[in-house]
């Protein structure tokens, strides 16, 4: 029984999960990023919005400075509702005007160089722990001209950090309960989808659960294109598995009958012979007694041959087999029943050949084909064996040819004869019937064709062509 | 139980010592506590404040009736005063600082002295009653004139600033030296008024004309300008703390307390703990019974101060307030905006200008910047 790997569901449920985890830290990680950025911004430009309004508000007059601050400038600073604010307003040699005088980390050296290079004053911003808290800082200059003389000033503004780390907060925050909602809903948008896709495979599933065993016709299900392929092989197989059923249950059949009818026979020759009272004719009758009895344990063997193959094809793996040894070692086995039967047996070719099979099946569809040929052939008439190698198209192959004089098969009966117990209807001659049928398995076993073709003038020629394949090696 | 209330009471009543330092007008008083065993740990909480001990005695009253074990240390002064104390006596905090110059009071905890503390009872009060967890604001009182009657002569009651201008003017020479003003130089609470109403509108200038013209009396606290009023010394105050002047309309009739009608500055009293108080939690007991419905119905009620609270009832409570005639009501905001109140170059621009006003002869009048 195969193991079920990972389950498909599992799989696209746990990628699906993690893409969308990604996503959603990636998402989560900018907002953040974006939120932090955006409340720093906006607040800077509150500072620098109430540094302008009280650099508006600092002139000279008779040389002196005159500083009448605004409310708005604070005005601007209370709305971050929470936050410490510090403010300083220096003169060009650093003296505090007015406003607090120990401001922490003021950029003196960026103030004198915006001073000295006599451009434009652009804000200075920077952080500082001031009362043990940490504030942003803006420093702005602001050049004040009277007649001949030119005055800087320069306006320190600082906020604590609450109102921008709540507005950071608060936009991480919305981000997060659209990520988190999104995320659900996403993630249950997509197990609807999965289980969607999935829902034709739990179809089938279904739909085979449900039959009775010996139902197998092929299933009728609506799949989508990616599963049909799937389906097909289901009900090819099951196609496959239908005919493989009825064959063997034809077989056991046939099996059946076909020991019982000898046994019947056997059972009423005893039977007359017991009551027969002329010698003679007893003794023919116990001759007859035997030849039932050689028939049937013939059909007993190939029934049980057949099974050994049949365990064997399955336990036995392949090795290296020299058939032109195993086709001399067939034929001399069978040379003294053929003599018998007044059949000679003839091996033609020079060729050795090694392929990769199993020796005890190749030997048995010698047996079986040579046998059938003796069988079939008329007495004084010769059975050809021939080894070659033949060239077709671009493909060498090896051909096996077993050709009889007999009667020989009428295409019409070509088709049945590897049926199981299948006999020629105008047949006289003793046989099991399924002796072609194992051999034609065994060929079929090693990926060799197994063909029946018409001799001349008259008989049967059965070609086993075994295909250039791994390991089949000949040598003239 | 009942007995032995009744007999703390006493005691309180016999054992108030009160000294009067006559230089700074600070006056120190101690309010014993109700555990009279002897072997008792007691326990003191100072307070600072600005504000009249007769008026506040019933908190600390309903205070020690909750926490018996403790005496309460009240240092009444003014609020400039109490200010620079604070700044310049780092060693004698109080463990609460009650002010009604919020600028001052802002300004300390701006520069980080105030304790932050969550009082539960934060919920009993609006919300822009309170600036960070740090001070608390916990009145809502009327900035107001008061006038002697008898001035009037059948002459309508000024209620707006345009009208007192005008009554000034005809009264003319009536008022020299009879119109009484903060000194905005040592008054915190003054100062704040005075420069609220800068901000707010365009009589500011003629009204410190007219102060100038007819030689105003300066005073540094409310009660010593009521005094005088009644002493018939001065005809017209400005600026005044509604509470005080409400209780003195109250007793003597001839005394009318006006809430301008062009608009009416609020002011808040307000509190915080200094962050190197002694008694931290007994302060923050203290805060939380000013900000429970509990001490706003004993402002409303006892004290004469209308509560910052707009639940509470009683006869000095905000719904009262609104119903006596009255302006716009201005209430000046506890934030950051309180910051311009203490800007040192503002403070010498405003001073100059009340030194001008105030100390040039009436004939130099006309040259005021």
């Amino acid at each position: 029984m195969a193991k079920a790997t990972t389950s498909i569901r599992r799989q696209l449920i746990l990628m699906v999960a993690t893409v969308l985890i990604v996503i959603n830290v990636v998402a989560l990680w900018s907002a953040h990023i974006y939120a932090n950025r955006a409340a720093k911004e906006s607040y800077d430009r509150l500072l620098y919005g109430s540094a302008l309004q009280m650099a508006e508000n600092i002139s000279l007059l008779d040389s002196q400075f005159f500083i009448d601050l605004p409310v708005s400038a604070f005005e601007t600073l209370a709305l971050s509702t929470s936050d410490r604010a510090f403010y300083s307003i220096m003169n060009g040699q650093y003296q505090v005007l007015t406003g607090y005088k120990d401001l922490p980390n003021i950029p003196f050296t960026q103030l004198l160089q915006q001073s000295i290079e006599k451009e434009k004053f652009i804000p200075i911003y920077y952080e500082a722990m001031y009362h043990g808290e940490t504030v942003r800082f803006v420093a702005l200059g602001k050049r004040l001209l009277e007649a001949d003389s030119v005055n800087d000033v320069f306006i320190i503004v600082g906020q604590t950090l609450d109102a921008r780390r709540a507005a950071a907060t608060e936009i991480s925050q919305m981000a997060l309960q659209f990520v988190t909602l999104f995320f659900f809903i996403t993630l249950l948008l997509l197990l609807f989808v999965i289980w969607r896709v999935l829902q034709p495979l739990q179809a089938i599933k279904q739909a085979i659960t449900e039959r009775s065993p010996q139902e197998l016709s092929p299933l009728e299900a609506n799949v989508p294109s990616e599963i049909a392929p799937l389906l097909k092989s289901i009900n090819f197989f099951m196609t496959q598995l239908d005919n493989t059923l009825s064959r063997l249950k034809r077989f056991t059949a046939e099996a059946a009958h076909q020991i019982r009818t000898p046994l019947a026979g056997l059972n009423s020759q005893a039977q007359n012979a017991l009551d027969e009272t002329d010698e003679v004719l007893r003794q023919k009758q116990l001759q007859h007694i035997l030849e039932s009895s050689n028939v049937l344990t013939n059909t007993v063997n190939q029934l049980l041959s057949r099974a050994t193959l049949t365990h064997r094809y399955q336990s036995h793996p392949f090795s290296p087999v020299s058939l032109d040894h195993v086709i001399k070692e067939t034929c001399r086995e069978l040379v003294v029943w053929a003599l018998e039967q007044q059949v000679e047996i003839e091996y033609l070719g020079d060729i050795q050949v090694t392929v990769n099979g199993d020796e005890f099946a190749l030997k048995q569809m010698l047996q079986n084909i040579i046998e059938n040929a003796i069988k079939y052939s008329p007495k004084g008439s010769v059975v050809e064996v021939e080894l070659m190698v033949m060239d077709e198209l671009s493909e060498t192959s090896v051909v096996l040819q077993i050709r009889d004089q007999g009667i020989g098969v009428p295409d019409q009966d070509k088709e049945h004869i590897f049926e199981y117990f299948y006999r020629s209807p105008d047949n006289f001659a003793s046989g099991s019937g399924i002796g072609l049928s194992i051999a034609k398995e065994v060929a079929e076993h090693h990926d060799a064709r197994f063909h029946l073709k018409d001799n001349q003038p008259t008989g049967l020629i059965v070609e086993v062509i075994f295909p250039q394949r791994k390991g089949l090696s000949y040598e003239s | 139980m009942k007995v032995s209330y009744v007999l703390g009471l006493c005691l309180i009543l016999v054992s108030h010592i009160v000294f009067a330092d006559a230089a700074q007008q600070t006056t120190y008083i101690t309010f014993p506590s109700l555990n009279k065993q002897p072997k008792y740990q007691e326990n003191v909480l100072a307070i600072y404040g600005a504000i009249n001990h007769q008026a506040i005695s019933p908190l600390f009253k309903a205070y020690q009736e909750k926490y018996p074990n403790v005496a309460i240390h009240y240092t009444e002064s003014n609020t400039r005063h109490l200010y620079e104390q604070f700044i310049s006596q780092p060693n004698v905090r109080p463990d609460v600082m009650l002010s009604p110059a919020m600028d001052l009071q802002f300004k300390l905890a701006n520069d980080g002295y105030a304790l932050a503390y969550d009082s539960p009872e934060l919920s009993n009060v609006p919300k822009d009653s309170h600036w960070r967890n740090e001070l608390f604001g916990f009145t809502y009182e009327p900035i107001v004139t008061a006038l002697n009657s008898d001035i009037l002569v059948g002459e309508a009651l000024p209620l707006s600033r345009e009208q007192l201008l005008n009554l000034i003017r005809s009264k003319n020479h009536l008022l020299d030296d009879k119109i009484g003003l903060f000194d905005i130089q040592q008054s915190g609470l003054g100062y704040l008024a005075w420069a609220y109403d800068g901000q707010q509108s365009r009589s500011y200038g003629r009204l410190l004309e007219a102060f100038g013209t007819h030689q105003a009396r300066l005073y540094t606290d409310t009660s010593s300008m009521l005094n005088a009023l009644l002493k018939g010394q001065i005809f017209i105050a400005y600026n005044l703390v509604g509470a005080y002047s409400y209780q003195w309309s109250q007793k003597y009739e001839w005394i009318k307390t006006i809430m301008p009608t062009d608009y009416t500055t609020i002011i808040m009293r307000t509190a915080f703990i200094p962050r190197d108080a002694q008694q931290p939690t007994l302060a923050k007991r203290f805060i939380d019974l000013l900000l429970s419905s509990e001490g706003q119905h004993i402002l409303a009620n006892h004290s004469g101060i209308t509560p910052i609270s707009t639940k509470v009832k009683g006869p000095y409570s905000r719904d009262e307030l609104s119903k006596l005639p009255h302006g716009i009501f201005r209430p000046i905001p506890l934030g950051l905006e309180l910051l311009i109140q203490t800007d040192d170059a503002k403070k010498r621009l405003i001073y100059h200008e009340w030194d001008n006003a105030m100390f040039t002869s009436p004939n130099d009048s006309s040259s005021l910047p």
